[in-house]
């Protein structure tokens, strides 16, 4: 998700932004739309020290903790939703736990007595959910089911931000968020780190959804409370039992995932723009978002421009590792005053930069590339295939695709695909499919 | 047949004088009345006599000096009989007899400055001829930085760059000629900088030939051995060369030095390249140069075929899965 994630981390900073992928564009977009100015709450000054004294103990603090040191090194928010003491809450809050089981375990409490741990039922890493399982019965639970809301309905939502203590927070109802692949709502109100996990609720106590993450001044975003009703349905099947290895699940979940995110990809219908002298896909699919950029004039002997399409739709895997990005960049250089050996060095440069997501050698393996002169048409295109592989969930892999359109001595275009996370067979479809969307206006 | 007396550079082994012996006694030592005067602080400064003995024959004779007559065994001896082959030490300095019909080995062809078939003009044994070079060669460096840039700053840049890299020339240079000036007493410093500008030139020829090379041919098997050969050759010949120009080595060992060098180069580099490739990098390589060559002599593929090379660095990140680089 374009947002950042409500964990808190024991630096106290957010999780969640990738190191490369071009996120300040985005969410400095989002932040100029809205003022931060106070949410007026009339009525909300009866109803929500209500809404907190009845349903505040539901909700429960979760931290993870370093089975070794003991030491605290995430803090989420969770609530109860039967008498069994099942509960759900992020995915992310409790991620460490999936990729370490023996390293890391999940206290419930407040932190200061030893709390009853709680053991992962179920995951749904698409939708940032998991469903745990408490030693203890908890006094209180919500119902999960279907809360009827409409665009402008007070909400109130629950969590530990920045692990100061359970709070509340009042915010609006805005309604499904458009141009995502999967289904998340946008509530008007400030979630903060540490509220992940944590419910947001009507004021008859309602779950609407579930608190995933922020863009700052007031827009913050819930995970459906359906999708938790799945996951916990799933979990609560009769024969059901955790799997032995949480991460196959993960690595199935997400390739899974793929079938409908990546299937109509730079199909034929996918649109195009003209850049310069040249016309290359854009919008690969409805749930990407394209911006187009132009540095101010300058005096320069070269002129650049930029346009970048990316999806909002993140899976958050592990700390510093998120899958699911599909980033698509065209950079347009062009000169008249340049001569083509000077020309070209610039095109060399733009070429050459390493815009390739980062990685930890925990999760991923290091790139290796292979380079070839193709010709799609009559477009002779220079392109690099960068590859590399998953080391804990086989079978998923990065991939980027670099093409330079060469044989113009005064304008070059480097384009570039960036798919994080996919099946081999995605990155090897996709690739073809996208350098034969490039052709002349 | 007469007999001639060489006496022997102490260092260099070269022929300082040489003396066609006649009936007469012949002194040597350090004294200025000798008649062959020997500079060396080990001889007395009346050492030696050189004369006839009863039956007609030369013989060389102590003069009750210090360190006496010195045979090939190194004995101390007092007398000993003068022939063609005989070679003696006196102090430090060698005396040896040679017949005045003593076999040679034949002349050496004179090339007029050619190496191979490579005539080397007279001009670069010039100063002004050095200097050439290396001016031209700066130049060639300023030029080709120039088209490497694209910013306002191309120009001072492109200099700025030359300069530094003559800079590194001439300490490379400076080096070699105090090297030369210790062991041949000779300081050929503009020598060496032409000779190493002419190198770096050519070191540039290459890189951008290959560059061209791998823009045409990308990732071709014969890159990377034919950089190896090129390298050693241009290495073996620079180290050759100004070894001719700072030492008495012979030609052979000249060019065995220079091959040993390129070698222990090569082995450095092999050792780097293999420690790199090991550790973990999250950071892609997007290598080579594009080249405004004509589209239509451009050797291309269909796009398909990226396929085919997916599969095969899939391969090779699929191995690197279990190893933690």
């Amino acid at each position: 998700m374009n947002g950042t994630l409500l964990r808190a981390s024991r630096s106290a900073r957010w999780t969640g932004a990738g190191r490369r992928t071009p996120l300040p564009l985005r969410l400095a977009l989002v932040t100029l739309l809205l003022s931060a100015g106070d949410l007026p709450g009339q009525e909300g000054v009866t109803v929500t020290p209500d809404v907190f004294r009845r349903y505040g103990d539901r909700v429960v603090r979760i931290q993870v903790v370093e089975a070794g040191s003991a030491a605290k090194v995430g803090v989420g928010s969770g609530f109860y939703i039967d008498d069994d003491g099942r509960l759900v809450t992020n995915y992310h809050v409790v991620a460490d736990l999936v990729h370490h089981r023996d390293r890391y375990r999940a206290e419930l409490g407040d932190g200061t007595t030893p709390g009853d741990t709680a053991t992962i039922l179920a995951i749904d890493v698409v939708h940032d959910l998991a469903i745990l399982q408490a030693e203890a019965r908890p006094h209180a639970h919500f119902t999960l089911g279907p809360a009827p809301v409409q665009q402008g309905d007070r909400l109130y939502s629950l969590g530990h931000p920045r692990d100061l203590g359970l709070s509340i927070v009042e915010g609006t109802y805005n309604g499904l968020l458009q141009h995502t692949l999967y289904p998340k709502l946008h509530f008007t109100g400030s979630l903060n780190p540490g509220m992940s996990g944590g419910p947001t609720i009507t004021a008859g106590g309602r779950v609407v959804g579930v608190n995933v993450s922020t863009a700052g001044n007031q827009v913050s975003f819930l995970v459906p409370v359906d999708r938790a009703v799945a996951l916990a349905a799933r979990a609560t099947a009769p024969g059901y039992h955790p799997p032995d290895r949480l991460l196959d699940d993960v690595d199935e979940q997400i390739l899974g995932y793929q079938g409908a995110y990546l299937e109509n990809l730079f199909s034929d219908s996918t649109k195009t723009v003209d850049l310069g002298p040249f016309r290359v896909p854009t919008e690969p699919a409805t749930f990407f978002r394209c911006w187009g950029y132009v540095p101010p004039e300058t005096d320069l002997p070269y002129k650049r421009a930029e346009h970048r399409c990316s999806t909002d739709d993140e899976v958050y895997l592990a700390r510093g590792q998120e899958s699911g990005v599909v980033a698509l960049t065209h950079q347009l250089i062009t000169s008249t005053t340049l001569n083509p050996s000077r020309f070209y060095a610039l095109y060399t440069s733009v070429f050459r930069r390493d815009d390739t997501p980062s990685g930890e050698e925990e999760h991923v393996t290091g790139w290796r590339c292979s380079t070839r002169n193709v010709r799609h048409d009559t477009i002779p295109l220079r392109a690099v295939v960068c590859l590399r592989a998953y080391r804990k969930l086989p079978g998923l892999y990065d991939g980027v695709i670099k093409a330079a359109v060469l044989g113009r001595r005064d304008a070059g275009l480097v384009s570039t695909l960036t798919l994080s996370g996919v099946s081999f067979e995605n990155i090897e479809r996709l690739t073809t499919r996208f350098l034969e969307r490039f052709t002349w206006p | 047949m007469a007999l001639i007396l060489e006496v022997l550079d102490a260092r260099t082994g070269e022929v300082r004088v040489r003396r066609w012996l006649e009936g007469g006694p012949l002194t040597l030592g350090r004294g200025y009345d000798n008649d062959i005067v020997i500079d060396d602080p080990y001889v007395d400064a009346h050492h030696a006599r050189i004369g006839l003995d009863e039956g007609g024959a030369f013989v060389i004779e102590d003069l009750g000096s210090l360190n006496a007559l010195v045979g090939p065994d190194g004995t101390r001896q007092t007398q000993v009989p003068a022939r063609a082959g005989t070679v003696l030490r006196v102090g430090r300095t060698t005396l040896r007899f040679q017949d005045s019909d003593a076999p040679l080995p034949s002349a050496l062809r004179d090339a007029g400055g050619r190496v191979g078939w490579f005539r080397v003009p007279g001009w670069l044994g010039t100063t002004w001829g050095q200097l050439t070079v290396t001016g031209t060669a700066t130049g060639v460096f300023a030029w080709n930085t120039w088209l490497g840039t694209y910013e306002k700053s191309g120009a001072s840049e492109s200099v700025s760059t030359a300069l530094g890299l003559l800079m590194l020339v001439t300490v490379w240079a400076g080096v070699w000629a105090v090297a030369g000036r210790v062991v041949v007493q000779r300081f050929r410093f503009l020598a060496h900088v032409a000779v190493t500008s002419s190198a770096a030139v050519a070191a540039l020829i290459y890189a951008t030939g290959s560059d061209w090379a791998a823009f045409v041919f990308p990732d071709n098997a014969l890159g990377r051995p034919v950089a190896i050969v090129l390298g050693i050759a241009l290495v073996t010949t620079l180290v050759a060369v100004q070894l001719g120009l700072a030492s008495v080595m012979t030609r052979r060992r000249r060019w065995v030095a220079g091959l040993v060098t390129s070698g222990v180069l090569l082995a450095i580099a092999g050792v780097v390249r293999l420690a790199e490739e090991r550790s973990f990098s999250d950071v892609a390589e997007f290598s080579g140069t594009l080249k405004p060559y004509p589209a239509a002599l451009l050797p291309t593929g269909r796009v398909e075929r990226l396929g085919a090379d997916e599969a095969d660095l899939k391969r090779r990140v699929d191995a690197l899965v279990a190893t933690h680089e």
